[in-house]
Order: structure tokens, then C-alpha cells, then sequence
């Protein structure tokens, strides 16, 4: 069996453990990444992707404000390129309490966020698409975080700086000595072998699946699921955050985000064993479809592209089934001091907007027993693709005669890592994907550089298959670039195709109508009738007589 | 303006129902939207390529009466076997004069090769992809090359030789991929890494080029009898094009439908459309009928976007708009709807019954089946639950068939608009 060491082994490829990873990869330990799927496929890519200005948590939770507006100013300087600077609204509806305005614009002043009051009329200009019956409106520095791409940078500076990465790799087990935590086993999904790792310390940053981690250490570590559930409609039909002015509920956010625009978001508890099985309820869609058209009301008239949902997770820091020790706070447990096990530390709960302030924390208490006394610097040290930052039309300017869209598309997902990626060969910035402007020359950066193993990876990474046609024709594009760019053959190539569309299903079967319906009878007729993709699988062949 | 018949929607349904009315000497109109299924076809037809179990069938026109006895409400049980087969011969008939000339096997399927390398079963094909040659060819097990146009990113070559290779039939064949460079993509200003099928058709159609390209398949295709290529082969006088192509490699040329538009359907479509034209019917393109006059059960006349409010009649109508995709029905939130007459639909209620859990479920899904409920003629009703007298449904509008589980999209296309035009025929000559 094969043994790799390290200093620290992070498990889960979440925003956190991502930034865990490179702060303390930046502080001179060697890491290792742990994930059992893909970079930032579980909550992280899960959510709304709101860069939270913290106005959100101003009237109910004072410290989560505060963290956010002090994460929101550093973030747009380090991963600019992850971000838009959108700006936010929050605005009353006739139906809602007046007085939460108020008290929204005081909690703003405590915890330090930017809030103006502005004019309907100026609301409208700002965003056309608003309710025009609204009372009031505040301006807030809400904007929007693309959480792949986010978590990829901070792979990606992991890897540059020296440490490993697993990804579509299980934890089997903790390996414990001496009631020390020493290492991990593992499972490598694809290629079915099983390896160890063992390091001097080990960071749980597993999220909700923690518990299992923690399980296999015989700790106890109650999580408590909740659901959320957010629909995507195609067209940006709005440029700037518009949450609802009230007491944070269902169907109160519209988020803008590349190409497409999401209302979020809805909120269950789930019990624990249903976690791998989540599904959007056809109730949750009616929420969301009729409180997002209070905000803005040519919702009604745009097409649902998909519905997807993400599992919030809360501890119960004390092992307690209920009550007051469910936090929603960050939570940075030292096993050795709780359970007596040497070797583990779980940083669980917060929030993607907090994920580097929770990173620091971790890699503090990792410094603090290893020894190593080098400073934070992820405050200070951009991500890769933020280093410097050039405006859109000089990069047009130094590409062209290549497309400025394709330019301009390639420089906002990558920032300066375009120069890596696109180059003046035509077959480079052809195009693969038209919805989202995706070059062969983007899927071989991402094949080769951004851990990425099948279809579903490339899109986390691309935005390959995220617009409106859902990856009708680029799937099978990008499936054949695989054998070009990847180490498949053409039978692994298209194993992975087969599984990209199953996965866009999942996303597609609760809105299934309108043209959502249409563009889904035309996929099935290009890849069931035209290429017979679904007989693959017992490819028995018939005779021809 | 007054027809004897005015079909809506332009596809193969539509076409095929037009030819047969003009032919007979009918004044006949076609209404059509815009690009028809035919575009994203495989340019084969079938007729019946599987059972209910998902198992081939190898001849269909003696499995038919067999399947009718088992599916009452099919298309093609109100069709009948005849009007099934002598449709289709009509349909083969009727392309071959404009230069699209189909094979079967003996009146059995056969089989054809998709772009991901699986078979797939169906009863007409073009000569490119189905005759005596091609057939006797692959009994040799001969090697077999699959070759692509450098940059065309609607066909991977890789993809269809590594999986055809997985079939048991193909295991001891020798398949591999190759790709080759059109040097006309060096000059043009378009990036050819862009080009789509239509793009590349237009070049390998032109006599200056052939030769070339020729001996480029030729090399690459090194000691292969078989160069399986994208079908590119143009659109126009594709036949020609392909037995040059023959001749000048001593190969088998075999084409393989891509990602659309499928220029094999467009060969299809540009035959029909010529043929009905040439025989004096009207082709209205880009216009769309947005209602009609429904008096004692009769459709007295019919308004689309363009003419306003002046209206079209005739004494009979077809509607043939597709499916779905087409815009032949929509759906809403929880509903279905035929947007043109708001006729009665077969559809459950409650939008979770329209789907399969997954994807690429072996049931297909439901939502295939659904269409316009008519009677054994093929008439629909309106929304009051009347018969109307004088319009007729046909193609992928009509409910009770599944084109892709069963593999009976261009059959189920071709003999419901030859069932609705004889009977139109009929009543014009009374």
C-alpha cells in the first residue's frame, strides 16, 4: 500500500479546508487535501454565492455581521477575481414591517457596514427590474463570490507552494496510536486503491459529513442538517443583490452571478442519514418562484433553469441533542482538550463569506502545536489570478483578435491567469461552450491544472454546461477533449459524459417544464435517439443480418 | 386565399403529407415555423427498432401486427400495416428523384453506427450509411478507420472507435481513429475550430476539392476497407459527391451522423421541400399559425402572426407542429397544452409523473408519450370534447408512441401523414 507524509492533512475541499490548506501551506507546513468528491462540490458550491456585506446578520447577530464586513473588504482585495462588487439592496414591500428598516440601518452603524438610505427612484436606477410598489430601499456593500472558483484558487496556491491534493478520494478511517490521531486512510474512487497518509495533525474541515470523520476516532460530534434549497433562472435579470428588508426567511434573496441569476433560499432541518439523498421539494420551488417575483416581478416571465440544494451544518459543541449548544458561529474544536485524542482538530459551522477568518483560526491552533510560529498573511497575499488587477479592456487590448467576449469571459473566471490559458492559436479559443464562452484552450488549463477528473469538475471549473442549454452540445465536446487533454480513453471519455447528463438531470427534474421541458427533450433525442448513449452500459451488440 | 388542404408545420410529417396532396392534384399549402426535427435527426428512418422490453427487432414489417394487436391506441394501429409499409414506400420513392436514395435490408432493420459507437436499429438509411456494399463489407470484419476533420468539435472519433470496438460483434475488428487537415480552414477568417457540420458540408461538396481530400482519407485510412467520417458529405448532391469519394480511395465511405445540425436530415428536408415545390404546393416559411375558427365541428379558417388579420381556409387541415421541442404543445408550471386549438391532450396530471428518476432510464420517459388523443382517423378534439371533421394530426404531435424507446420517429411521421392525405384525397374527389 502506498504511504505519503506530511505535516497537516486536511479532509474536505471546501472553501474552508481549501483555505486551511494554503494558510498553512503559506506558514511553511507541507499539506495534504483530502475529498471525497470535487473541490467545493458539497455546502460550498451549494449556496447563493452572496458576498455578504454582513447587513443580512445586522439586526439578529451582531458578531456574524461584523465578521462579514471585515471578510467582505479583505476578500475583494485577495480574490477579486472570485468576486463582483455588485453592490446590494435591501428593500420593504408594502406587505412587510416598516419598522425592520430601521432597525436594519442601526445594526449596519454597530457592526461598521456602509448603509445608505436612497429614494425609490434611485433604487430603480439602479436596478430597473425592482418592485416599483417598494417603500423604502438601503444600499449596501452586498456583493457576489463564485465559490469554485474561489476554492480552486486556493488549491491551486497550495499546490504551486508545495502541497497535495486528493480529490474523488474517501477518509476510510482515522489511523490512531497511543489514542493519537496519526494519519488517514483512504480510498482513491477511481482507481480503487487504497493508500495512507499520515501527518502530525489532522483538520476535520469535513463540514456535516464531520461526524463520520469524528465517528471513526470514536468522538461524538452531533451535526445538525438543514436544508436549503435556491432555483437558478436564465438571464441575469438583475445587476445588483436585492435581498427583502425582514426577519431573514424563504424566497428573500435574488443573487445575480455570471450569466444567470438565483433566488434564494429555503430552509429545512433533515435528519442526519438523509444527507446523500437531498432533493428540491416542488413546494420549495413555489416559494421561492412566488416570493422571488415580489422582488422582482419579471421573475414570473423568465424561464426556471434549475433547482439545486445544500445542507447547512450545526454543531452541538458539547455533544448536547438540543438546545442553547447548537451553534451557528464558527466552531474550532480541539479534540485533544474535548475528547482527550491528541492529533484532530474539527473547525466546523460559519459560513463561506468567514472561510478564511476560519482558516486562520485553525492554522493558529496547528502553529501553536507544531511549533511554527510564522503569522497569517491570507489577509495580505492575493490568490492566484488576483494578483494584479488590470481592467477588462486592456486585456482585450493584449489578446487581440481573439474575441473580446471570449477575452473578457476568460479574464473575469481567471483573472491574470488568462495568460495561461489563452494564447493567439486558433484551435486555443475556439469555442466549445457557446452559453458560457468556454475555449478548448480554458478545458486543457483546467484539465491539467486544476484537479480536474471528469465533466462535472470541468464545469465546476469552467462554467462548462452552466447556461442555458445545460450542456447539450458542449458535454460531448468537452467528453471528446478529455481523450485529448486527459489520460481517458474513448469508453472512460464517455462513461463520464453519461454522467454529467444524469447529474444535470437531478438539477433539471424539479423545474421540469416550459422550455426547461423543451431543451430537455432535445438533449434526450440528441443523446438517447441520435447517439445511444444510454445503451452503452449493456452495449450488447446485436447482430446485423 | 382558399386550398383544398393547409398543413401546419414543415417537417417530415408535413412534407411527406404535402407531396402525396399536390401529387394527387390537390391545392395544398404548408405552413411552417422554421427549422424542423429533421435538423437534429439521425437522416435514417425507422420504423420499429425495439420491443417493449428494449429488445431489437430485426423485422419489423412482421413484428407489426404483432405490436399493433398489443398497442391499440398506436399511431400505427389506426394507420394499419399496409398504409405503414406502402407510406414508407412512397417516402423512399418519392427522395430517390431528388438524389436521396434509401436501402433497407431486404425489408428487415439493419443497423447503423452512432457517433458514440453504439448500433442503433432502423429501417431506411442512406446509401452512405446503408447498401449491399456496406453490408457485405462489415461480414469481412474488415479494419475499420475512423477519421476526423481536425478541429470539428461535433464529432470525436475516439469516442465512437473505442466503444464500437466494446461491442461483441466489433472485438476481433481492428478500429482506430484518425484525424486529417482541410487546408481550406487555413484561409478563412472564421476560426475553423468553430465550424460547425453546415460550414465543412460546403466544402467537401465543391469538385476542387475532392480530389485532395480524397487521397488525405486515403492515406489516413492506411490498410482500412472502412473510413467511418462525420456526415459532412454535403447537402445538395451528396450522393455524387459520396461515389466520387469511393472511387477515388477504393474504400467504403461510411457516414456517421454528428452533433447538429444532421446534415443527412437536411438532405432529407432540401428533398422534400424541392419535391413539393416542384409540384406546384406553397411553402410558407417563417410564419406561424396562431389560431383557428372551429364552426359546428368544422375549421372554417385560420390566422397566423404574419397575415394578420386576414385569414387562411381550406377545405382540410393538418396539423403536424412536432412535439415539445417543435412548439406542437407546451407546458406550463403544472399543465399541457396544443397552443394553436387548445385540443384535447392525453397527459396526467402533476408534473413529478412526467419524467424518469433517471436520465437515461431503459422506460424512456413518460412525457415522450404524450400528444393529441384522436380518433382511428386521426381527427383530434377540441377543447368541448367534438371531433373535428376536417383536421387531421400527424408526427410527433400525436399522443401514444414513444420515437425513441420504440425507435418509430420517422415511421409513426411518414405513414400518419400518408394515412391523413389519402383520406383528405379521398373526400376532395367526392
Amino acid at each position: 500500500m502506498k504511504t505519503f507524509e506530511t505535516d497537516v492533512i486536511v479532509i474536505g475541499g471546501g472553501a474552508t479546508g481549501t483555505g486551511t490548506l494554503r494558510d498553512c501551506t503559506l506558514r511553511g507546513m507541507k499539506g495534504i487535501l483530502i475529498e471525497k468528491n470535487d473541490i467545493a462540490s458539497g455546502t460550498t458550491g451549494r449556496n447563493h454565492g452572496l458576498l455578504h456585506s454582513g447587513a443580512r446578520y445586522a439586526v439578529k447577530d451582531l458578531e456574524s455581521a461584523s465578521e462579514c464586513i471585515s471578510e467582505n473588504k479583505i476578500l475583494k482585495k485577495i480574490a477579486w477575481h472570485c468576486i463582483e462588487d455588485t453592490g446590494g439592496l435591501f428593500v420593504t414591500l408594502p406587505e412587510d414591517d416598516p419598522a425592520y428598516h430601521n432597525m436594519l440601518m442601526e445594526g449596519c452603524s454597530y457592526a461598521g457596514i456602509d448603509v445608505d438610505e436612497i429614494s425609490i427612484n434611485k433604487a430603480l436606477e439602479i436596478e430597473p427590474n425592482l418592485n416599483p410598489n417598494i417603500l423604502y430601499a438601503l444600499k449596501v456593500p452586498d456583493g457576489t463570490i463564485d465559490p469554485f472558483r474561489l476554492s480552486a484558487a486556493n488549491i491551486l496556491d497550495s499546490m504551486e507552494r508545495g502541497s497535495k491534493v486528493f480529490t474523488h478520494t474517501d477518509v476510510t478511517s482515522l489511523i490512531l496510536a497511543n489514542g493519537r490521531v496519526t494519519g488517514v486512510r483512504c480510498y482513491d474512487k477511481a482507481s480503487h486503491e487504497e493508500f495512507e497518509v499520515y501527518g502530525k495533525i489532522v483538520v476535520n474541515a469535513s463540514g456535516v459529513w464531520g461526524q463520520q470523520v469524528c465517528e471513526s476516532a470514536g468522538i461524538e460530534l452531533k451535526m445538525f442538517p438543514s436544508k436549503g434549497s435556491m432555483v437558478i433562472i436564465d438571464y441575469r435579470i438583475n445587476n445588483v443583490v436585492v435581498n427583502r428588508c425582514r426577519i431573514p426567511s424563504d424566497g428573500d434573496i435574488i443573487v445575480p452571478g455570471d450569466t444567470v441569476s438565483l433566488i434564494g433560499t429555503t430552509s429545512r432541518k433533515i435528519d442526519y442519514d438523509r444527507i446523500e439523498e437531498l432533493v428540491v421539494d416542488d413546494d420549495e420551488i413555489e416559494v421561492l418562484l412566488e416570493d422571488g417575483e415580489k422582488l422582482i416581478p419579471n421573475v414570473k416571465k423568465t424561464r426556471v433553469l434549475r433547482a439545486y440544494c445544500g445542507v447547512r451544518p450545526l454543531v452541538a459543541i458539547s455533544g448536547e441533542m438540543e438546545g442553547r449548544d447548537i451553534s451557528r458561529g464558527i466552531v474550532l474544536i480541539d479534540h485533544n482538550e474535548r475528547d482527550g485524542v491528541e492529533g484532530l482538530i474539527t473547525i466546523a459551522g460559519g459560513k463561506l463569506m468567514t472561510y478564511r477568518l476560519m482558516a486562520q483560526m485553525t492554522t493558529d491552533l496547528v502553529g501553536k502545536k507544531l511549533g511554527v510560529k510564522k503569522k497569517c498573511t491570507t489577509h495580505k497575499v492575493p490568490l492566484p489570478g488576483s494578483e494584479k488587477r488590470i481592467p477588462h479592456q486592456k486585456k482585450i487590448k493584449h489578446f487581440s483578435g481573439i474575441s473580446n467576449s471570449v477575452v473578457g469571459s476568460t479574464h473575469y473566471r481567471h483573472g491574470e491567469r488568462v495568460h495561461n490559458i489563452l494564447s493567439k492559436d486558433k484551435k486555443n479559443y475556439g469555442l466549445i461552450c457557446e452559453c458560457e464562452m468556454v475555449t478548448a484552450g480554458e478545458v486543457e488549463y483546467a484539465i491539467k491544472h486544476l484537479n480536474v477528473k471528469d465533466i462535472v469538475d470541468l464545469r465546476r471549473r469552467t462554467r462548462v454546461g452552466m447556461g442555458p442549454c445545460q450542456g447539450e452540445l458542449c458535454s460531448y465536446r468537452a467528453a471528446g477533449l478529455f481523450t485529448e487533454y486527459g489520460d481517458k480513453d474513448g469508453t472512460e471519455s464517455t462513461r463520464l459524459l453519461t454522467e454529467f447528463l444524469e447529474e444535470r438531470w437531478k438539477g433539471i427534474k424539479p423545474v421540469f417544464w416550459g422550455d426547461a421541458m423543451r431543451e430537455i427533450e432535445f438533449t434526450y433525442w440528441i443523446y438517447q435517439g441520435l447517439f445511444g448513449l444510454g445503451n452503452i452500459e449493456n452495449n450488447k451488440g446485436e447482430p446485423d443480418r | 386565399m382558399n386550398y383544398d388542404c393547409i398543413i401546419i408545420g414543415g417537417g417530415i410529417s408535413g412534407l411527406t403529407a404535402g407531396i402525396k396532396c399536390v401529387h394527387e392534384g390537390l391545392s395544398c399549402a404548408i405552413i411552417s415555423s422554421g427549422m424542423s426535427a429533421l435538423h437534429f435527426s439521425s437522416g435514417s428512418i425507422d420504423m420499429l427498432g425495439y420491443t417493449d422490453n428494449g429488445d431489437v427487432i430485426y423485422e419489423p414489417h412482421k413484428y407489426i401486427d404483432e405490436f399493433i394487436d398489443s398497442h391499440k391506441s398506436h399511431p400505427y394501429a389506426k394507420c394499419g400495416r399496409d398504409m405503414v409499409a406502402d407510406s414508407l414506400q412512397f417516402f423512399q420513392d418519392q427522395v430517390a428523384n431528388r438524389n436521396v436514395e434509401f436501402f433497407h435490408n431486404n425489408s428487415s432493420n439493419h443497423f447503423h453506427v452512432t457517433a458514440l459507437g453504439t448500433l442503433k436499429p432502423t429501417y431506411l438509411s442512406q446509401r452512405s450509411v446503408f447498401n449491399e456494399k456496406v453490408r457485405n463489407g462489415f461480414a469481412n470484419k474488415p479494419s475499420i478507420a475512423i477519421i476526423n476533420f481536425e478541429g470539428f468539435r461535433d464529432f470525436h472519433p475516439e469516442l465512437a472507435a473505442s466503444n464500437l470496438k466494446r461491442n461483441q460483434l466489433f472485438n476481433d475488428f481492428e478500429i482506430f481513429a484518425r484525424t486529417i487537415q482541410l487546408s481550406e480552414f487555413n484561409n478563412t477568417n472564421k476560426n475553423p475550430h468553430e465550424f460547425r457540420s453546415i460550414d465543412i458540408a460546403r466544402i467537401l461538396e465543391k469538385d476542387k476539392n475532392i480530389e485532395r481530400i480524397a487521397s488525405q482519407i486515403k492515406e489516413a485510412a492506411g490498410n482500412a476497407l472502412f473510413a467511418g467520417i462525420p456526415a459532412l458529405l454535403g447537402i445538395h448532391d451528396s450522393e455524387r459527391v459520396h461515389r466520387k469519394l469511393e472511387e477515388l480511395t477504393g474504400l467504403i465511405i461510411y457516414e456517421i451522423p454528428t452533433l447538429p445540425p444532421s446534415i443527412l436530415g437536411m438532405r432529407i428536408d432540401d428533398a422534400l421541400k424541392t419535391i413539393f415545390a416542384d409540384a406546384g404546393g406553397v411553402f410558407i416559411a417563417g410564419d406561424k399559425v396562431i389560431s383557428g375558427e372551429i364552426d359546428n365541428n368544422i375549421l372554417t379558417h385560420i390566422h397566423t402572426q404574419n397575415y394578420g388579420k386576414a385569414h387562411l381556409t381550406a377545405h382540410h387541415y393538418i396539423l403536424s407542429t412536432g412535439s415539445f421541442f417543435s412548439g406542437g404543445m407546451v407546458s406550463e408550471f403544472d399543465s399541457i397544452h396544443e397552443p394553436v386549438f387548445g385540443l384535447q391532450l392525453d397527459y396526467p396530471k402533476g408534473r413529478s409523473n412526467w419524467y424518469s428518476q433517471n436520465f437515461f432510464d431503459r422506460k424512456s420517459h413518460p412525457f415522450l408519450h404524450y400528444g393529441v388523443d384522436t380518433d382511428n382517423n386521426l381527427r383530434p378534439r377540441d377543447k368541448n370534447g367534438d371531433t373535428i371533421q376536417n383536421l387531421y394530426c400527424t408526427g410527433a404531435i400525436l399522443a401514444n408512441y414513444d420515437p425513441i424507446r420504440e425507435g418509430s420517429g420517422g415511421g409513426v411521421a411518414i405513414s400518419t401523414a400518408y394515412f391523413a392525405a389519402r383520406q383528405i384525397i379521398e373526400k376532395c374527389k367526392e
